[in-house]
């Protein structure tokens, strides 16, 4: 299936999470994209689960505590400042668990999406908005390439004789990370306008024409959509 | 006429950094122009100036004229100039677009509005041209340094264009590979100015030799140190107690085979059954082609990578210096970088930089430094540590001749403490600075310990 066609199904997904007002609805669908995830290499789909996982349980754990609804009381804490009292009720984790379950299928419809799909292709069969698709695609690489440097750094350092351990050890690292990045970016902008990134009259490669199962894929990431808004 | 003329050029990057001073000449069509200079004489800035980067993508103050192919390169922005010139960046990492070959060569091809139909023949044509045809479906981040090198190369030989601008385009390629891409280039039909810090490679296939110092380009005579020489390769017998043995190792990158070394179809280890020894006061260079496994052996050799079968002894502390180290610095002061391997041990750490040259440099930013600075300041951050055992991975990348002269002086004067591999595609230099060479290329076995 062609790259665009794959996103529009993930992008029909992750709407579809957004606007389902069943928990049970949400948390299948962040199943199913879970398992979509793991199809991707172990070495690679690591940080972005981690990532989406973790990211899914702090709004579990901290949505109790900043909302104040329901009269099923679980747990009285304290006041404190800012927050006023601070309860748990059931109501409370229940919508926790409903957001932590959107927020988690979002971010792996977006994992699905930067590990399992070719990005140059839905680079080049884009139509409309290539500098927006080009930017994301980019952005999409940031992850892999920060892991690149990271473990070029280690190794640089290992080389040395100096391990990096620990979580003081690894923030180290972030620094020259940020720096090397940037350092990048602007050697890849200044690259991309010597080869006439940004001139006018841009063309593009010829491309295969859409299957009927690619339209098939596109109709169903509408549907998701309505699905999500009116049923689930 | 002249395609290109440069007319009393001077340009400061912002900052203040004075690159270029007063610096004329014209390319007529189709010569071949070899651009020479110690690092940081401006010959980067030289060919962006000609590409309408600078001052277009850079800022600073410019002034004098640059007009190629009748276009003033002040009034055109380098996005319209591509197509009439293309140019080839330094490092062949920091110019990549996309994520696999084909869609990396078809880009520029896109931009500059080529008829459709044309688009994918012309990308494969240049592929096949450098050399690259079957890497035409492979993702970018699996490809060695010189594959990498080859595949930007195709990326600006598939525009066509009128002045190609190359940025050390051989310093990841081994010597076959060098003087292939330089021939190409010269074949294309295009005028071409390539910076080189090896003479040796381009001597040959030009027309004639600019000589940039301090921003200004220089008449006369090239110095000694940019001569052509010959230097035979050394034969020495392996010397010296062992201080590194590799017997029989066997390693890949992908995962290790169960129960027999039994490999599938592209799953073939980097390294299969070689034995190496470094004894003290030996240097040994480790030549061999691209992608034939030196880098890996090295690290083996260090003790960074594992074997998968075989073993690797060592005695003593082993210090590793990665290709293009000077991207992997860390600290926040020279002096900091320095010391990380001794513990540190700020005032070891600044006796190795004063013996390195970069006295004065120990409270500034690594990052503020310049290429050259950054490689000697990561070179000090491994000899810091007296290691027993030495490993340099491509020491003489990006480095002018002069500097690679006081490199092979420092390593030599250091050699009887210690046992020392270099792993190189530099001939020259592997011929000034080692008592033995050990090569990776099939057709030569390795030394056996």
């Amino acid at each position: 299936m062609r790259p665009a066609a794959a996103a529009a199904l993930l992008a029909g997904l992750a709407a579809a999470a957004l606007l389902a007002q069943r928990t049970i609805s949400v948390a299948v669908i962040a199943a199913l994209l879970l398992l979509l995830c793991l199809r991707a290499p172990a070495g690679r789909r690591r940080l972005y689960l981690v990532g989406a996982l973790v990211s899914g349980l702090a709004v579990v754990v901290v949505t109790p505590f900043v909302e104040e609804i329901g009269t099923h009381v679980l747990w009285s804490g304290p006041t404190v400042p800012v927050l006023g009292h601070l309860d748990v009720t059931t109501e409370e984790l229940r919508n926790g668990i409903f957001q932590g379950l959107r927020l988690t299928a979002v971010a792996l419809a977006f994992a699905a999406y930067a590990l399992l799909l070719d990005h140059d292709r839905l680079v080049s069969g884009t139509r409309f908005a290539r500098r927006s698709v080009l930017a994301v695609a980019l952005a999409t690489r940031l992850v892999p390439t920060l892991e690149r440097d990271a473990a070029g750094l280690v190794e640089s350092l290992r080389g040395r004789g100096v391990e990096v351990t620990g979580a003081r050890g690894r923030a180290r690292l972030l620094s020259p990370l940020l720096a090397g990045s940037l350092e990048r970016s602007l050697n890849l902008a200044e690259a991309m306008e010597a080869r006439g990134y940004g001139r006018p009259g841009r063309t593009r490669a010829a491309q295969p024409a859409w299957t009927f199962g690619e339209k098939g894929a596109l109709v169903l990431a509408v549907m998701l959509v309505a699905i999500g808004a009116l049923w689930l | 006429m002249a395609l290109a003329t440069v007319r009393s050029l001077s340009y400061s990057y912002p900052g203040g950094l004075e690159a270029l001073r007063e610096c004329s000449l014209d390319l007529e069509p189709g010569e071949v122009v070899a651009l020479f200079g110690p690092s940081g004489s401006g010959k980067s800035t030289l060919l962006r100036a000609l590409a309408g980067l600078v001052p277009h993508f850079h800022g600073g103050r410019f002034s004098g004229r640059v007009e190629v192919a009748g276009l003033d390169t002040r009034r055109v922005r380098p996005a319209e100039l591509a197509g009439t010139v293309a140019t080839l960046f330094q490092d062949p990492e920091d110019q990549v677009v996309f994520t696999r070959v084909r869609a990396e060569v078809v880009f520029g091809l896109e931009n500059l509005g080529t008829p459709p139909a044309e688009i994918e023949s012309r990308a494969l044509e240049a592929l096949a041209a450098v050399g690259a045809a079957e890497l035409a479906d492979r993702p970018v981040a699996e490809l060695s340094g010189g594959e990498l090198q080859r595949v930007c190369l195709a990326s600006v030989l598939a525009l066509r264009p009128r002045l190609l601008l190359l940025d050390e385009p051989t310093s990841q390629l081994d010597p076959d590979g060098a003087a292939a891409a330089i021939e190409l280039a010269r074949s294309s039909g295009a005028a071409v100015v390539v910076s080189e810090q090896r003479p040796e490679r381009v001597l040959d296939a030009c027309d004639r030799v600019l000589f940039l110092d301090g921003g200004r380009i220089r008449d006369g005579a090239l110095p000694e140190a940019w001569l052509p020489r010959e230097a035979a390769l050394p034969d020495a017998e392996p010397s010296g107690a062992p201080v590194c043995r590799l017997e029989n190792v066997t390693f890949g990158y992908g995962r290790k085979p169960q129960v027999t070394l039994c490999y599938k179809e592209g799953e073939r280890p980097a390294v299969e059954n070689a034995s190496l020894r470094v004894g003290r006061g030996e240097i040994v260079a480790l030549l061999g082609p691209n992608g034939s496994g030196k880098t890996t052996l090295a690290k083996l050799a260090a003790g960074l990578l594992e074997p998968w079968t075989g073993t690797v002894t060592r005695e003593g502390r082993a210090c590793y210096l990665s290709q293009d180290p000077g991207r992997y610095l860390v600290a926040e002061r020279v002096d900091e970088e320095a010391a990380l391997a001794v513990g540190g041990d700020l005032s070891r750490a600044r006796r190795t930089l004063a013996e390195l040259g970069l006295a004065g440099y120990e409270g500034r930013h690594p990052r503020d430094l310049s290429s050259g600075e950054r490689e000697r300041l990561a070179l000090a951050a491994v000899l810091v540590a007296e290691p027993d055992l030495l490993v340099l991975d491509e020491p003489t990348r990006g480095v002018d001749p002069e500097r690679k002269d006081e490199l092979t002086r420092l390593l030599r004067a250091q050699a009887p403490s210690r046992a020392t591999l270099v792993v190189t595609n530099d001939h020259l230099f592997a011929a000034s600075v080692a008592d033995r060479v050990v090569s990776t290329a099939p057709e030569r076995e390795l030394a056996v310990a």
